[in-house]
């Protein structure tokens, strides 16, 4: 149970001494995982993360303690650490004074029950091995399958020096499976699926159509050709080509960046940034997503942001020390991998809306390219705004059409210059699903991605086959 | 230490209780500080001490698996008792269980791998010293606008390890790091460099001129970078990143990814697959070294492993249960649940780094990667890079903007000159490289 009411307000009083601006961050995770291999469950696990983080911020600086003791001596000695940062100021005298009772958000996580028992281990068990049944039969080419199955809640409190006291329960179920495949080479394959709800997600999307399509993927990559190297026009899928959004805009447009000017969008609002075509936007409060937060890991509800409207930047995503700075408010985006360590502006779900395009329209206008189905993950520099993608599954495009599947590409390019490339938006725009972490300064933390099948106009792509 | 072993012996008690046949607890506490300058002003500070308990039990040679940050008694045996009765649960494994008796550490030698000029040197120079970095790295070029920062950082780290056979081990270790990320102004658009340095201690970490000079000098080299033409030819890697390529092959090297079918080097133990230059250890007992300590995660002896002897792939590293998997013995490589490196690294040459640009007539010089697309069961690497162009055995212009791309075999048969810059500032580490060709994707 996080510490009550008057306990907060001694804690912050405490920590507040000559800052600004305090909160405490209570947290009590447990995830519990189950991992297949060789056709069998032989490893499970518990994880539990507990205990209280205490920040100060004091202008631009902030201090930051943690404890794994909730004891109130140990929780008043890690405010007195976490206000070092703020002393040589003018000490307060106000006490810090809070709602006697914390309120409770309003669910954001679809289905799950906020009191629900935690699966019996027997239903991981099961789904896992449904999971393994499915891939082996799937195609005579499946050589070995690894899966993996894991539920956590969180429960956290926040309370903070401006009189705010709010708790929320957080659930998150995800399954993975990877399969490698015997063809001409050896592929592999990975799907994930889950959400912010309960285990029940995967009597809907079973353990054997996850299973499926990681063993499809196997297959098609156990048949895959070399990667032709160079400039091309290329065609990202729908669905997890939205990682695409993820790395070359969303990361530039996070608050911290910007209010230090490091990113390549800052003092850009109101800019053209893309071609007009583009329209990304960032949700909090899509229930159940992944990426989804009932409030954020400082208090502040989740909600729909848009961060490029018709090519036109609109704003960044907002934690409260970098929204202040700048003058602007918190856009719930400031969340955190756990107790150990300050909040970050992060992004929740990012995914860009419906454009007028079929997918034939838009394949059938690409003489020779590539077909970008999904990607295993990519990276950014958010200052000059290069970034990378790893295809986890592509084909050639010649003619129009989709033909041979390709090895091991990486595509490269420029935000803003990718962005102003995008030369037809389709109308098949969906959420990937999938299980995306994303991981910043250390810290990961689970996000969703959509999108409709998109084309730029040339990338480059980074394969090893030269010429042709 | 004796009261860390206590708690670490208490868990381990308590799962037996529980009805684990076997069971091992690990006890972490690590004391941390860490402080990062902005401009002219300190702009954060850290301080805590993380504590964690990690328990392994094993009921059929099936393994479940606890880790904790609630140390509660009641907390720790409500917990125990999930993962014990968890474990029930699962299918038997002939392979799993605890090392055979005769692989721990009972003997381990002190090793120098803890400083105490990290937890007594005292805050206030902490936060100079990232206050200088910080100062020096933005006088050092006229051309370096902003910064995201620069950092130092350490831990001092107590390890416990208790397990059911009686064993209990302890060790303690240190760490300082200190690093900075200087943005140069080239025009409209902004240049990133990065670069930070490791050690067991104070006195012996990378001085804050020297830091703050490589720093600035990576951020403004590539200014003016432009993409280079798409073509096949040498690349030599900067020690940086071919400390990276070194990741891949550890990867590759791991046992549980054999054992998965994820790896290229699956079956090829005594196979000669690189070139002679391709020499590369794992030393779980280098002095000072970063992945140094007396014992692995399982409490086994910790020691010296030749992957690759001059070209030949000699051995996977394993941790006690893939090593049963595979028919081997434990190298001593258990780490957090998995099978991790202890100082991995590339025998280093005799040759300068400028030495092997001088011997390139045409190619390209990576001094940074991005992505981390290495299919591990393929050797497919591809990844996004810049650097210079090298013309006439010089650096010329800056590139960036494009990818690299081959395959890890053929990347260490085609290995044809290694430098000797090694310097063990990371637990995976490699001296200058040169790859006799690759291909460049880019205009």
């Amino acid at each position: 149970m996080h510490p009550d009411a008057s306990t907060f307000e001694r804690i912050l009083t405490r920590a507040l001494g000559a800052g600004d601006y305090a909160d405490a961050f209570y947290e009590y995770r447990v995830v519990r995982s189950f991992r297949l291999q060789d056709g069998r469950v032989r490893e499970g696990g518990i994880t539990i993360s507990r205990g209280v983080g205490i920040r100060v911020i004091s202008g631009e600086r902030a201090g930051y303690a943690y404890s794994d003791d909730l004891s109130e001596a140990a929780l008043l000695e890690t405010a007195r650490v976490a206000s070092l940062i703020a002393k040589g100021g003018a000490a307060r005298v106000d006490a810090v004074e809070l709602p006697s009772r914390a309120e409770a958000v309003a669910s954001a996580y679809g289905d799950a029950a906020p009191h629900r028992l935690v699966a019996a281990p027997e239903t991981y068990v099961d789904l896992l091995a449904r999971a393994d049944v499915a891939a082996r039969a799937f195609d005579p080419r499946i050589a070995s399958v690894n899966a993996s199955v894991s539920e956590e809640m969180q429960d956290v409190a926040i309370a903070t020096s401006d009189g705010r006291f709010v708790t929320d329960r957080r659930p998150l179920v995800t399954l993975g499976v990877q399969c490698v495949a015997n063809g001409r080479e050896r592929g592999t394959g990975f799907t994930g699926d889950g959400g912010r709800t309960s285990i029940d997600f995967f009597a809907e999307r079973t353990p054997e159509a996850i299973a499926r399509e990681a063993g499809r993927i196997a297959c098609v990559n156990s048949e895959a050709i070399e990667t032709p190297a160079g400039e091309m026009e290329v065609v990202v899928g729908s669905g997890s080509g939205g990682v695409l959004l993820h790395e070359a805009v969303g990361h530039g447009l996070e608050g911290d960046f910007n209010r230090q000017g490091t990113s390549l969008y800052s003092g850009r609002v109101g800019e053209r940034v893309a071609n007009e075509l583009v329209t990304i936007f960032d949700d909090g409060d899509l229930p159940g997503e992944r990426g989804t937060v009932g409030i954020d890991d400082e208090g502040t509800p989740g909600e729909h942001k848009v961060l490029v409207e018709r090519g036109i930047l609109r704003g960044y995503m907002q934690d409260r020390h970098n929204a202040g700075l700048m003058g602007s408010r918190s856009t719930g985006s400031g969340r955190r991998q756990s107790f150990r360590v300050m909040p970050q502006p992060r992004m929740c779900n990012t995914y860009m809306p419906d454009g007028a395009s079929t997918y034939d329209e838009i394949v059938g206008s690409v003489k020779r390219g590539i077909f970008a189905t999904s990607f295993a993950g990519g990276q950014v520099e958010i200052s000059k705004g290069d970034f990378v993608f790893m295809l986890a599954e592509g084909y050639l495009i010649e003619d129009g059409k989709l033909t041979a599947p390709l090895r091991g590409a990486s595509l490269i390019g420029n935000g803003p210059d990718a962005m102003n490339r995008v030369t037809m938006v389709g109308n098949d725009g969906r959420l990937a699903g999938g299980s995306y972490t994303c991981g910043k300064g250390g810290q990961y933390v689970p996000v969703g991605v959509g999108m409709p099948t998109v084309k730029l106009s040339s990338v480059t792509v980074g394969g090893s086959a030269v010429g042709g | 230490m004796a009261g860390e072993l206590d708690l670490a012996r208490e868990v381990v008690a308590f799962a037996l209780e529980a009805g684990a046949t076997q069971a091992e607890a690990t006890y972490a506490i690590a004391d941390r500080f860490s402080t990062e300058a902005r401009g002219r002003e300190v702009s954060k500070l850290e301080q805590s001490v993380a504590r964690g308990v990690t328990l392994r039990v094993f009921d059929r040679g099936a393994k479940a698996t606890l880790a904790t940050s609630d140390l509660s008694r009641d907390g720790l045996r409500a917990f125990v008792r999930e993962t014990v009765a968890a474990a029930r649960l699962l299918e038997p494994d002939a392979a799993g269980g605890l090392p055979d008796a005769g692989t721990f550490a009972i003997e381990a030698p002190e090793l120098p791998i803890y400083a105490a000029d990290v937890r007594e040197r005292a805050a206030e120079a902490k936060v100079d010293d990232a206050l200088a970095l910080e100062r020096i790295v933005r006088e050092t070029d006229e051309r370096i606008s902003n910064s995201s920062g620069s950092r130092v950082a350490d831990s001092t780290t107590t390890i416990a390890l208790a397990n059911s056979f009686g064993f209990g081990g302890t060790y303690r270790a240190s760490q300082a790091v200190a690093s900075s990320t200087p943005i140069a102004r080239d025009g409209e658009t902004k240049r990133q460099g990065a670069y930070g340095a490791a050690a067991r201690s104070y006195a012996t970490l990378e001085s804050i001129d020297g830091i703050a000079r490589t720093a600035a000098r990576r951020a403004v080299a590539s200014i003016g970078a432009r993409k280079p033409a798409t073509m096949r030819c040498p690349v030599v890697f900067d020690r940086d990143v071919a400390s990276l390529v070194l990741s891949d092959l550890f990867a590759a090297a791991s046992a549980a990814n054999v054992a998965a079918g994820n790896s290229f080097l699956a079956e090829r133990a005594g196979e000669r697959i690189g070139s002679d230059l391709v020499t590369i250890v794992d030393d779980g007992r280098l002095p000072h070294g970063l992945g140094t300590a007396p014992f692995d995660a399982e409490g086994v002896a910790t020691r010296r492993t030749v992957v690759f002897e001059r070209g030949t792939f000699r051995s996977f590293l394993y941790d006690t249960y893939y090593a049963r998997r595979l028919g081997a013995a434990s190298t001593g490589n258990a780490a957090g649940g998995g099978i991790g490196p202890t100082n991995f690294y590339l025998e280093p040459g005799e040759a300068t780094p400028a030495d092997l640009i001088a011997a390139t007539p045409r190619g390209i010089f990576v001094t940074d990667t991005i992505g981390f697309g290495t299919e591990s069961v393929t050797g497919t690497y591809s990844r996004g890079a810049r650097g210079f162009a090298i013309e006439s055995g010089e650096l010329g212009s800056p590139v960036d903007e494009f990818t690299i791309a081959g395959n890890l075999l053929e990347m260490l048969a085609s290995l044809d000159r290694v430098a000797n810059d090694l310097v063990f500032d990371q637990s995976i580490v490699s001296p200058t490289i040169r790859i006799a060709e690759m291909t460049v994707s880019g205009r």
